[in-house]
């Protein structure tokens, strides 16, 4: 790549992942409002393994890895973040460094991986940590269902309690789950600062909760009234964190708006597709490297249809024209 | 390949030039589903080896000149023979738990496509000390590929080497999952790329090779174009700028030279 390329994807980088990360101060705050220093102390030490990572991984390969784009600490910051206060910090710290050491710098950096790295983080975690992943005892204990998350309930089908528990309560993150997620309102107010910022990225987002309310709507985990499902749906885990800061990557997120909106559908069906059938408690990270997995295939299918149409109009105009001369 | 290649430059190629695994990505199904122990994977590392040596060997000195199908048919008679024996002394033995941990893959090595491959490439077109070289240096290639894949996917993932406890503070499960040894088989070929890109240079272009080599590709193209042009269009220009300006009318653009204008 030329050198004003590389300076302009550097600097596009340095802008989109600092707004990110203006906009990630607000779970934050949240979560060191709700859990307390811990929580702070669990970022820090997942986004200093992202840094560190990147910067020995340019050692390793011999080339000039560029830390300052933000992009390392954005990703240590949000994987932390959709874990739970009372994560050993180790867990935080080896999925930040699977992101960055095996999805981020073999692909060339942020901006050309294929994958969300966070969510490729989060998963890795998962599925190696589950325990202390879905964990969330500490600092749950003033909760409205104690250390019971919505998303467990939802997994397990307790009517009762979902039916139960008051909708601001759920908006205002009052039900124990990943410390900076939680709260639905700071995530709506994240979409607003994207909205102003980049609210071409929202296309993707708007589609993505779009498609996770209609598969709400036509096969509910619980079996109770659509607004009783639909609430904790939307803010279990980490799905609205999900649409703001994972769905909306630049680097895996498609360029034409159409696109956009069959790439946030698409995750949308598979987030809650697996929670129906998954293992997982969360799922909406698995959803978001299975999107970007299968991008490429949707993505050459919608830019081949209007070629395909206008071949058949071509067609049927030929047809017409031949049966006309006849 | 020529028969007077020594087993040297043999292993070189076979083993880490065009590793079986890692560069051919053949027989990548039993190194992820199967190595997930150090055991499972040397017994299953140790059957393919001996089965390739044999079967090359056999394919050299005998099959040679009967028809592929077969051939074929022969390669997995052969295949049957290596493995049914080892099959009855995991059962006669209670290897209960390495026996399963191999799963379908260890009947499946009767016949694979690491066999096949090299047994009608290779094999039936050599004589035997060749067919024997080329199949014992796959076979290194691959079993160093199960032993490596096989250790490492233990320690990290149970924390036991060879069915021994291994203090380590943190264990991944996620390395004894298919996920665990794709991103694992992926490093180990990126740094066997690496590897081999020092150990034999003819065979790896650089980067600025690749590009040299696209210029002169464009270049060629080019002139050949201009060849065209005057057989079919007759054009008798004196000068390349003529002839420039005659590939333009004609619609075709030129690459202009870099720093031309300065």
């Amino acid at each position: 790549m030329a050198n004003g390329a590389e300076k302009l994807n550097k600097d596009n980088a340095r802008s989109f992942f600092g707004g990110y990360l203006l906009m990630l101060a607000v779970p934050c705050f949240a979560a060191y409002w709700f859990y307390g220093v811990r929580s702070l102390l669990v970022i820090a030490a997942s986004v200093a393994a992202a840094v560190a990572t990147d910067a020995l991984a340019g050692l390793v390969i011999n080339r000039k890895i560029d830390i300052s784009d933000l992009s390392s600490v954005f990703t240590g910051a949000a994987i932390a973040l959709m874990m739970p206060s009372s994560v050993p910090y180790y867990v935080a710290v080896f999925a930040s460094v699977f992101a960055v050491a095996v999805v981020k710098v073999p692909f060339g950096g942020s901006m050309k991986a294929p994958f969300v790295p966070a969510a490729a983080g989060f998963a890795f975690a998962s599925v190696c940590f589950k325990e202390q992943v879905f964990a969330f005892v500490e600092g749950s204990e003033g909760k409205l269902f104690g250390s019971t998350s919505l998303g467990s309930m939802l997994m397990n089908g307790r009517a009762v309690y979902v039916g139960a528990a008051s909708i601001f309560d759920i908006l205002g993150g009052n039900v124990a789950g990943p410390m900076g997620t939680g709260c639905a309102l700071l995530m709506v107010a994240c979409a607003v600062y994207l909205l102003i910022t980049r609210p071409k990225a929202l296309v993707s987002s708007v589609s993505f909760i779009a498609a996770c309310v209609l598969m709400v709507y036509f096969f509910p985990r619980v079996v109770a009234s659509f607004k009783t499902n639909l609430v904790p749906e939307l803010c279990s885990g980490s799905l609205l964190f999900a649409a703001v800061f994972l769905v909306t990557d630049p680097s895996t997120q498609p360029h034409k708006t159409v696109n956009k909106i069959v790439y946030g559908a698409v995750c949308g069906v598979i987030c809650m597709a697996m929670r129906h059938m998954g293992a997982y408690e969360e799922t909406v990270c698995f959803a978001v490297l299975l999107t970007n997995a299968l991008r490429p295939i949707f993505d050459s299918v919608i830019n081949n249809m209007p070629k395909i149409s206008k071949k058949a109009f071509r067609k049927v105009k030929a047809d017409k024209e031949v049966l006309a001369n006849e | 390949m020529s028969n007077n290649v020594s087993f040297k430059e043999i292993f070189k190629r076979g083993a880490v030039l065009y590793n079986p695994v890692l560069v051919q990505l053949v027989g990548l199904c039993p190194v992820i589903a199967a190595s997930t122990t150090f055991l499972q994977a040397a017994m299953l590392s140790a059957t393919m080896c001996v089965e390739l040596v044999a079967i090359s060997v056999l394919a050299s000195l005998f099959f040679r000149n009967l028809p592929r199908w077969i051939r074929m048919s022969l390669y997995l008679l052969t295949g049957l023979a290596i493995v049914c024996p080892v099959l009855y002394y995991l059962e006669t033995y209670s290897l209960a738990e390495i026996s399963l941990g191999m799963k379908i893959y260890l009947p499946l090595t009767a016949i694979n496509s690491v066999v096949a491959v090299h047994c009608e490439q290779v094999a039936v077109k050599s004589d035997m000390k060749l067919a024997f070289y080329d199949a014992l240096a796959s076979g290194i290639g691959i079993s160093a590929i199960f032993l490596i894949t096989g250790a490492v996917r233990e320690i990290l993932g149970r924390a036991t080497f060879a069915g021994v406890a291994v203090n380590i503070p943190v264990t991944l499960k996620g390395m004894t999952l298919p996920f665990g040894c794709l991103i694992l088989l992926g490093f180990l070929a990126a740094g066997l790329k690496a590897v081999s890109a020092k150990m034999s240079p003819v065979d790896f272009e650089t980067e600025e090779e690749a590009k040299a080599e696209e210029v002169f590709e464009s270049e060629e193209a080019v002139s050949e174009i201009e060849e065209k042009a005057k057989e079919d269009f007759g054009f008798l220009g004196s000068s390349d700028a003529d002839l420039g300006d005659f590939l333009k009318s004609l619609g075709i653009d030129l690459p202009e030279e870099e720093g031309g204008e300065q």
